[in-house]
């Protein structure tokens, strides 16, 4: 079942009471966050505006990091992009292709928000969920979650005409489904996060070629070699009764 | 040990270190018990197995201490170590849910440099040369010393300042006990005195620890410098965000475009220090278009004609002159939160010791919401009440209590102050200096140099960190210097440790017991605080401080009690609870209150002499004091200079949470917020590290620079807290700048005995 | 031909270790790179130890050149060249290669001391490492400003030159076990029957000289082409 986070830019009032219920719940080490808030102003005095934007992983259906990860320490369950960190090589690929610039590298392997794994399969909710003292982060099936976002952009034009929902369709759709209370491009947010064709190329072609070449080249040649040695002894033998006669 | 005074006068802590093995039984065990095995900070993200994995989670329940607010939480244990703090369901307050101070709770208990060790100065004062001792050493010195203050100077001469939630036991129950009328707390004069007296004096109310704004039907909300986000109390957070969201007005007065002005339907980007002009011009729009609520007006409000006549003149184009604010601006918003009234309130705010002029500026607030009608309306400002709860019988105090703090009752403001056993009131001024009010904690610190009206020789410090809370340092430093005792407990080893002659090093909230919690609120409520863990080293909880040293003092008579949970049980007798049955229903009790005027029937819940809001004063006619609030210009800035204004930060709290690790991995140090033209002008850009230096010549720094179109020309802002000097404090000590240092004047209220602190001016100076 | 019948010195120590650093680090950089490909496999990646491994075992591959130009510059210089030159008898050795890929020699064209088979695996090898150097030192010391687009596409590159030079490791490793010339990397000697059925061309040139001409100059030992050698062996084998 997909299931997704909800993130109000709206209401988010960059309290980072999710950044530190995160780092608590996930125990991580000093100086690593999954969460940052992002102070945006636009604007000369007086003539403001601004928020918070929120740099977290966002759960791309079509995750670069995913399509990326050549170990598949990065993988995507219940609409949610986990990792794996026993299997993570540190090769840092997820860090250049992610259009977000969501993983950082943290004692040599990649480190980024996994939806709280554990607690999600458990029943619970994301630490940043449970906590988020303005109701800005919610978490639950996709479906309903898409549709409150869809409700709360309804209410917030009143206030912002140009609010709307990111992230229902960008990049496969996004496993964190944004009220945005202006255009993305204005939020700093990618307008199209999609990850590169040529990503998919090697991850979904090349890789899986190359593993079925090489293993078939060597098959072929074990199976051919056998054939081709004996052949040699062959005429290596009757070159020396040739000689010997 | 040698004097090793660091760069900046700053002051490490030599402390020889007091082998267990001297320390007694438990000591020993306490020692046993030690750090938390796997230390939090060097867990691998995404470790395999998660903290909540690795043992049975214990769960107690508690009220958090990262912050005044005191949400309720739950602490969750696993083999004896505290791994995570969350929002108590059951709790009026957290609703479940927790801002990152409180999430940063586990990492204040875990700092490893937490005070150990009761300590005995073996030093100077300021040296920091300490050597560790028995609790039974350290209290029987200290209570010597106390009672050779009192048999000298009689008890009055003891002061004691407290702060943070066990500031009961020292401040209002020993001070009292003991018979000091010297007790003070920061929440009051350095911070809520003026609000409260303003509201006293107006409806006879306290506006009490938590603003009592009716949130669930508010329609338009009007701030005056609180900055809901940065000053991220939880429950405040919570309710502006449901309030906005359901599409409530929300205008935001403050120079600075802070988080929640930036959700703002308005923003005033106001000229410092002219906000009483302001609330004169709004007034002045809603009795001259006739937008106040004149019902209201006519059946709870007296001396309305008295206002009217008062801001007739007080046009938004007088104004607009004064604040930098277009007259249309004031005039729309005017209109805006009276097309909501009564569901329409400016909120008092927290911190609102400014200028010296707050009471007035106070009051002006408070007029406004009476003409919209907010006072008892839905939507409006509620009525809030104490839970009801007996105190623990004692035998009656040696003198009443005065320390206000932001739990505090409205109290009784009698006309005689009240006085010690040796026939002293209060040292601070108060009914000379300034009119009334709590005890004004700086107000106490010339009475310790110059002995006027008598000597103050004796300074205990709860919690209270006393170079970064009181303005104008130098003086709190001489006045240390002239004390013939000083008795600091805390949990850290900030910057007046190193001058303190005995330290208890406190347990944390999750290791102790402690008072109950019983604010006044919308619908009242008590929450118990249970320790999670046993104290780690050699701390104490305050209450078991409080009462050893009550009875080395002879005291016996008020600790008659062996345990907190006696102590508790008995309280909670009256209320047909107990601690067991606390935790029963989840840790709190919540009572019904009273919220609105429908709820008082024909009584008025006003209880001034006209049992209405006056918004004429006779108190303060009868003092010589304008009787109505008026605007008076406060001192600019100097060619060069700009007014130095100061605030929170969402993950820390005062100056007491810069060094807990995941808090002060979050925002380390603070910066100088500038508008982006002077920083231009002034040739330097966000990241530069600059020096502040006041209009003394104080200096505070270096501090790094945030260029931004988010503050006036006029004004620069940082978050208060920083610029701590103690080499104790391995991740703050010499982190940014200090807005207390660079506060070497202040403002006396007249009326409220506050400290406005705004009224400093700082240059830059490029470090070199 | 009977004079030859001793085994003959086909590598000289300092090629051989050349290729032993050669085989060695481009056997770890297969290893430690292919991990990634294969779930289970990369388990073993985790940590990062493999991709030290990998960048150790890529400085040993890049300084093969450096080494091999140090040690013996002329054969050094004289295999790039060999390389890319091929004359008719390559030509046909390749259009008959199948025959000798299935182990008959006998119907092949008589060939220098590198066939015309080894001489493309030697040209293949210098050319591709230099794109899988190139697009390695990039992912290595550029990674972080590539981009996603460019990161993919140097990854996607690094991966296709590692795919043909392995492709071409398994043709390597095939011939070898098929014609028995491990020794010749090993001890330096290979059975002089294969030598003459697989290098015609050069045991005669062994043969003509009376001291060994590629214990002295190898470069001309075996580039020295003689147009004169007959084609018994194929004609034979055709009728």
């Amino acid at each position: 079942m997909a299931m997704a986070f909800l993130l109000d830019l709206g209401r988010c009032i960059g309290c980072q009471a999710c950044s530190a219920a995160c780092k608590t719940g996930n125990e991580l080490a000093a100086g690593t966050q999954f969460i940052r808030l992002i102070e945006q102003t636009r604007g000369e005095f007086p003539d403001l505006s601004g928020g918070f934007t929120n740099h977290r992983c966002y759960h791309c259906a079509d995750a670069a990091c995913v399509n990326v990860c050549p170990t598949g320490a990065l993988y995507k369950e219940d609409g949610l992009t986990r990792t794996s960190r026993d299997i993570c090589s540190g090769c840092g690929y997820c860090v250049e292709a992610c259009p977000f610039g969501v993983p950082e590298m943290v004692d040599g392997l990649s480190s980024k928000c996994d939806g709280c794994a554990d607690t999600v399969r458990a029943g619970g909710e994301p630490w940043c969920v449970v906590t988020c003292p303005s109701n800005a982060l919610e978490f639950g099936e996709r479906e309903e979650i898409v549709k409150e976002a869809r409700e709360r952009v309804t209410a917030m034009r009143a206030r912002y005409p140009k609010a709307r929902v990111y992230g229902e369709d960008e990049a496969g759709g996004l496993g964190v489904v944004m009220v945005l209370p202006d255009d993305p491009d204005v939020l700093d947010l990618p307008v199209d996060p999609a990850p590169g064709a040529l990503i998919n190329t090697w991850t979904g072609i090349v890789q899986p070629a190359t593993l079925a070449l090489t293993a078939g080249a060597t098959v072929a040649a074990g199976v051919m070699g056998v054939i081709a040695r004996r052949n040699h002894m062959l005429e290596l033998k009757a070159l020396e009764e040739g000689e010997e006669a | 040990m040698a004097v090793q005074p660091g760069p900046n006068g700053r002051v490490k802590l030599n402390i020889t270190r007091r082998s267990f093995l001297k320390a007694g039984a438990t000591a020993g065990t306490l020692a046993a018990l030690g750090r938390p095995t796997g230390s939090l900070a060097q867990k691998r993200p995404g470790a395999e197995i998660p903290w909540y994995r690795t043992g049975t989670i214990e769960t107690t329940y508690n009220n958090c201490d990262m912050c005044p607010w005191r949400c309720g939480v739950l602490v969750h244990t696993v083999d004896g170590v505290v791994r995570k703090i969350e929002g108590n369901p059951a709790d009026p307050k957290s609703r479940g849910m927790l801002c990152a101070r409180g999430q940063g709770g586990v990492s204040f208990v875990y700092d490893p440099d937490r005070l150990q060790s009761p300590m005995i100065r073996t030093g100077e004062r300021g040296d920091g040369q300490f050597r560790e001792v028995t609790w039974e050493e350290a209290l029987d010195y200290s209570a010597a010393k106390i009672l050779a203050i009192r048999d000298t100077y009689g008890p009055e001469s003891l002061a004691i300042f407290g702060h943070t939630s066990g500031d009961f036991w020292f401040t209002d129950y020993f001070a009292q006990a003991f018979g000091t009328p010297n007790a003070a707390k920061p929440s009051s004069s350095l911070c809520l005195s003026p609000r409260e007296e303003a509201f006293k004096l107006m409806t006879g109310l306290a506006v009490g620890g938590h603003e009592p704004v009716d949130w669930d039907g508010l329609q338009c909300l009007t701030l005056i410098g609180s900055h809901i986000g940065e000053d991220a109390r939880n429950t405040v957070m919570q309710d502006f965000s449901n309030a906005w969201a359901r599409g409530a007005r929300v205008v935001v007065v403050d120079p600075r475009f802070s988080s929640v002005a930036a959700k703002a339907d308005y923003w005033l980007p106001i000229k410092p220090g002219t906000d009483t002009a302001l609330l004169l011009a709004w007034a002045n729009v809603l009795i001259d278009e006739d937008l106040y609520d004149a019902g209201y007006v006519a059946d709870w409000v007296a001396g309305f004609d008295d206002y009217a006549g008062h801001v007739s003149e007080l046009t938004p184009e007088w104004a607009e002159a004064i604040t930098e604010i277009p007259a249309e601006t004031i005039r729309t918003t005017a209109r805006v939160m009276a097309e909501n009234r009564p569901r329409s309130a400016i909120m008092p705010g927290r911190h609102v010791t400014w200028y010296g002029t707050d009471t007035q500026r106070m009051r002006a607030v408070y007029a406004i919401n009476a003409l919209l009608g907010a006072y008892g309306r839905q939507g409006g400002m509620y009525f809030n009440k104490s839970a009801y709860l007996e105190a623990y019988p004692h035998p009656p105090f040696a003198v009443a209590g005065s320390s206000g703090g932001c739990s505090a009752e409205p109290g009784e403001e009698s006309d005689e102050l009240p006085l010690g056993p040796s026939g002293k009131a209060r040292a601070d001024g108060a009914r000379t200096s300034f009119l009334r009010g709590a005890t004004a904690m700086q107000e106490l610190i010339d009475p310790m140099i110059s002995g006027e009206p008598y000597p103050i020789k004796g300074l205990v410090t709860y919690g209270v960190n006393l170079f970064n809370s009181i303005p104008n340092v130098p003086r709190t430093v001489e006045a240390v210097k002239e004390l013939d005792f000083f008795l600091a407990v805390d949990v850290l080893p900030m910057e007046h440790i190193a001058w303190a002659d005995v330290v208890f090093p406190e347990a944390t909230f999750v290791e102790r017991y402690d008072e109950l919690w019983a604010v006044p609120y919308k619908t009242p409520f008590i929450s118990m605080r249970e320790p999670a863990i046993e104290p780690l080293y050699d701390t104490r909880p305050g209450w078991w401080m409080a009462r050893e040293l009550g009875i080395r003092v002879g005291l016996d008579n008020y600790f008659q009690w062996e345990t907190a949970e006696e102590y508790l049980d008995k309280r909670l007798l009256s209320v047909g609870s107990s601690l067991e049955k606390m935790r029963a229903q989840n840790g709190v009790i919540v009572q019904s209150g009273k919220p609105y005027l429908e709820d008082f029937g024909e009584a008025s819940p006003f209880t001034t002499t006209s049992a209405r809001i006056e918004l004429y004063s006779e108190d303060l006619a009868q003092a010589g004091l304008d009787p109505m609030p008026v605007y008076e210009p406060t001192e600019e800035p100097p060619a060069g200079f700009y007014r130095l204004l100061y605030g929170r930060h969402p993950v820390h709290t005062f100056a007491k949470t810069q060094n807990t690790p995941l808090l002060s991995d979050l925002y380390p140090e603070n910066e100088l917020w500038l508008n982006q033209r002077r920083a231009d002008e002034e040739g330097v850009t966000s990241g530069d590290r600059v020096w502040l230096e006041n209009q003394d010549g104080a200096r505070s720094g270096p501090i790094k620079v945030k260029a931004t179109q988010r503050i006036r020309p006029d004004a620069v802002f940082m978050v208060h807290g920083f610029g701590q000097q103690s080499a104790g404090l391995s991740r703050a000590d010499g982190k940014g700048a200090s807005d207390t240092k660079l506060q070497t004047r202040y403002k006396l209220d007249p009326i409220s005995g506050g400290a406005g602190m705004r009224v400093n001016f700082v240059k830059l100076v490029k470090e070199v | 031909m009977a004079t030859l019948e001793r085994p003959v010195l086909r590598y000289r120590r300092n090629q051989r270790i050349v290729h032993a650093v050669l085989a060695t680090s481009f056997l770890l950089l297969l290893l430690t790179g292919m991990m990634l490909l294969w779930g289970p496999a990369s388990r073993f990646a985790g940590g990062g130890t493999s991709r030290l491994v990998h960048r150790i075992a890529a400085l040993g591959y890049m300084s093969v050149p450096i080494g091999y130009l140090l040690a013996d510059r002329a054969g050094a210089i004289e295999l790039v060249r060999e390389s890319f030159r091929y004359d008719r008898d390559d030509i046909a050795w390749f259009k008959h290669m199948y025959r000798y890929a299935l182990g008959r020699t006998r119907e092949m064209p008589p060939q220098g001391r590198l066939n015309a088979g080894q001489k493309l695996h030697h040209a293949f090898v210098i050319v591709v490492s230099v794109g899988v150097v190139g697009t390695g030192l990039t992912l290595w010391f550029l990674k972080s400003s590539l981009g996603p687009d460019w990161l993919a596409f140097t990854t996607l590159m690094h991966d296709l030159c590692m795919l043909g030079l392995t492709l071409f490791l398994v043709g390597h490793l095939y011939f070898t076990y098929v014609y028995k010339a491990l020794s010749g990397m090993t001890t330096g000697y290979v059975d002089a029957v294969e030598a003459r059925l697989e290098h015609a061309k050069w045991v005669e040139e062994l043969a003509a000289s009376p001291q060994p001409a590629h214990a002295t100059d190898p470069a001309h030992a075996i580039t020295k082409t003689n147009k004169t050698t007959t084609t018994t062996y194929r004609k034979g084998k055709k009728q």
